[in-house]
């Protein structure tokens, strides 16, 4: 029982964060936004040339191999530096995806090697998501259709723009007709492989959700520290250092299960289901107390659009019913434990 | 990450398992499921005999070094007892003060002499200790006690004169550990001294605090000029020794008590299922919220244990008592609502608690004893974040 990561995973991980420190300051993001596109190909091509985008590829298609384990790092990187580009679907998400289909797959092997060399875009349309993010400047859409997997180019796919209450956020709503042309996987084997998709897509979320929530906190500290009344630092006040413990508190109890969540996508354990819905919650309730006690630490400055707080902040709001809401991983969590069926016990909880 | 257990371990399972399953019949079969948080006032004489039993098979002290006539088994071997332990209902543990806090302490601060002299009754379960920390003046504001130790001239001996509170089996224990102040007009941390003392003399007093349940699990000790069996370290190294051993309680010991909120939760998904509260949408959901917050806690304590550095300095250990003491407070509101208008009837007169009654009344105090909720944030923020500290009025 071990729940340390190795030192090629932490050392990936810190040469990122290091890297989106410098190369993806706040100001810099609000400079994105003002973007038609609102995305950035040169931080893009950056982010690639560091090897994010080849993290979960296969070797022998030019990728680094690893798994949702060194994943659950770096979306946490990603969160907490609000990357406005929805990296982790095409590179996370999407390579899963890809991996899972049978070897030989239209466009399997291509897609898998371009995902690597940052040459693509890819797109994902699960039916749990009634918009999706970065069709815009998708190179493919990977579609689900009653369990079946179809992929299309932006061209064959009609979309349309909807804002996000999140200015980083380029969602559309797409009109797609499946055809047996576009379908590269049938139901049978597809229905399995979306079902792993949406746990990916909800972990991508968590991990971004605690990111996301790590930032809050930290921004809430400093300003609490800094920010005096009374003649005092408002931090050294227990009814405003109360709620940080709070935020510190649910960031720490929620990151183990994340990292259970990826153990068990990267093992395909049977009950991964289970274990995403627990890091889902855990994740976004986390982001969500570090946005409600965050706004709250700062005052009237939180409420402002100067302030970097609500960029976190509405990152987290987005995110929150992106790949099932509350309600859907909850029910889910209800439906195994409260089966006829179910294994209760110490034994069964306990026993991974 | 490896988040299997390994053959030899799965071997230790078994073993576990059927020695539970030989042992846990006949006279003590009734003790299943009994003597936990809120129960522990039960059948003490029947749970000591217990202790002995569990000890004649080595299982008590299992996690202390060989050396120390402990089986040095690992972290996982451990957390594979506490899970046995609590599948097979075994009651609840009357000597887990003198296993989980006294006797490590003595090991990692006791002189060869004093390991000789009380790790031997710990780990055959015939002592029991209980522990002297808090004073009425001394609660959340633990480094105020006053209780003092006097070092008598000529025999070199030390004798306490105070009062101690809210010490959980001081009646059912041979031995407390106590905080008491060496130094006379020390304040706070300063000029403290951990000792060891011999409950049964006419120099101390045990007086049973009943509450709001009708039972009485801790109570108040008066020292009269008791006479200190030993000190522990040198005087003035009493808040250190004090701290370590707080430390110890967030060990494996986390673990053992999971299950036995897995054991009540299964008892609320029961109930439920068979009222019909588990029909009703708002239920279910707050059960996944219980179940999702127990695997919070599991797998927390695990990634405390496994010692993932990168979680930063005790960060997931400081957190641990504010989450499962809010837990628990939760899990005992779900059992009444679950209950509905039945949960305030009692068992019998002439107040005589259900199972879920007392759990949710003994919840009521989660979020106080061992250290407030409140007192848990200031820790958190001042040691987790870094935050300034509070002006103290001393």
């Amino acid at each position: 029982m071990d729940f340390t990561f190795t030192e090629d995973q932490l050392a990936f991980k810190e040469a990122i964060s290091r890297f989106l420190m410098t190369e993806a300051p706040p100001e810099m993001l609000r400079d994105i936004w003002e973007t038609e596109d609102g995305r950035s190909p040169e931080l893009r091509r950056k982010i690639a040339e560091q090897g994010l985008m080849a993290l979960s590829v296969p070797e022998e298609q030019g990728g680094l191999g690893m798994d949702d384990i060194a994943w659950s790092l770096l979306t946490q990187e990603l969160g907490y530096y609000a990357i406005p580009d929805s990296m982790a679907d095409t590179a996370y998400v999407a390579a899963g995806l890809l991996r899972a289909l049978p070897d030989g797959t239209t466009g399997r092997e291509d897609m898998l090697t371009r995902v690597a060399d940052g040459s693509i875009r890819i797109a994902i349309s699960h039916s749990i998501n009634p918009l999706v993010a970065d069709v815009h400047l998708a190179d493919k859409i990977i579609v689900e259709h009653q369990g079946a997997i179809h992929l299309v180019s932006r061209e064959q796919a009609g979309y349309e723009r909807n804002e996000s209450i999140d200015s980083s956020r380029r969602l559309s709503k797409i009109s797609v007709t499946p055809t047996a042309d576009s379908q590269i996987a049938a139901a049978d084997t597809g229905a399995a492989i979306w079902e792993q998709t949406l746990n990916r897509g909800a972990l991508a979320v968590a991990g971004q959700s605690l990111g996301l929530a790590q930032r809050m906190l930290d921004l809430s500290v400093d300003y609490a520290v800094q920010r005096k009344q009374f003649g005092k630092p408002i931090g050294s006040f227990q009814a405003v250092k109360h709620k940080l413990a709070d935020v510190v508190s649910g960031i720490e109890f929620a990151k183990p299960t994340l990292y259970r969540a990826a153990y068990a996508l990267a093992n395909n354990d049977a009950r991964a289901d289970l274990y995403v819905s627990h890091a889902k919650l855990a994740s976004c309730e986390a982001a969500w107390v570090a946005a409600r006690h965050g706004i709250q630490v700062h005052g009237a400055m939180g409420y402002t659009w100067e302030a970097d707080l609500q960029m976190f902040m509405k990152r987290a709001w987005a995110l929150n019913a992106s790949w099932g809401t509350r309600d859907f991983h909850r029910q889910r969590i209800a439906d195994d434990i409260l089966a006829d069926d179910a294994q209760i016990g110490p034994r069964y909880t306990f026993g991974e | 990450m490896k988040l299997t257990f390994n053959a030899a371990d799965e071997r230790f399972r078994e073993d576990i398992a059927s020695w539970l399953q030989a042992h846990l019949v006949g006279e003590f079969e009734h003790l299943k499921f009994r003597g936990g948080p809120g129960d522990e006032h039960m059948f003490p004489e029947e749970r000591k005999r217990w202790e002995q039993e569990l000890a004649a098979g080595g299982w008590v002290g299992i996690g202390w070094p060989e050396a120390c006539g402990g089986r040095g088994a690992s972290i996982e071997q451990q957390v594979i007892f506490a899970e046995e332990y609590a599948r097979a209902g075994a009651p609840g543990r009357i000597g887990h003060i003198g296993e989980g806090l006294a006797g490590p302490t003595i090991i990692a601060f006791g002189t060869p002499e004093q390991k000789a002299k009380y790790l031997p009754g710990i780990l055959n379960g015939t002592e029991f200790w209980c522990q002297g920390y808090s004073e009425p003046s001394a609660g959340s504001d633990l480094a105020n006690v006053r209780t003092r130790a006097v070092r008598d001239p000529d025999s070199g001996r030390w004798r306490i004169t105070g009062q101690k509170i809210w010490t959980s089996l001081a009646h059912e224990s041979q031995w407390c550990f106590v905080l008491a102040r060496t130094e006379p007009g020390s304040v706070a941390h300063r000029g403290l001294g951990f000792f060891l003392v011999r409950m049964a003399q006419p120099e101390i007093t045990v007086r049973p605090i009943e509450q709001l349940t009708g039972t009485s699990e801790f109570n108040e000790v008066f020292f009269d000029d008791a006479l200190a069996e030993d000190l522990v370290g040198e005087p003035g190294d009493g808040w250190r020794i004090a701290m370590t051993l707080l430390g110890f309680e967030r060990g494996v010991s986390t673990l053992g008590q999971q299950m036995q909120f897995q054991n009540e939760l299964d008892e609320i998904i029961r109930i439920a299922r068979s009222n019909g509260a588990a029909s009703d949408p708002a239920i279910r959901q707050r059960i996944a919220e219980a179940h999702t917050g127990l695997r919070l806690m599991r797998y927390n304590a695990l990634r405390m244990l496994s010692g993932d550095e990168r979680s930063g300095p005790d960060s997931s250990a400081l957190v641990y008592k504010l989450h499962w003491a809010s837990w628990h407070r939760n899990l005992g509101a779900l059992a009444m609502d679950v209950l509905g208008p039945e949960a305030e009837l009692l068992d019998g007169a002439p107040y005589e608690l259900t199972r879920l009654q007392s759990l949710f009344l003994f919840t009521r105090s989660d979020t106080i004893y061992g250290g407030t909720n409140q007192i848990q944030r200031n820790i958190i923020a001042e040691r987790g974040l870094g935050m300034p500290k509070e002006a103290k009025g001393r």
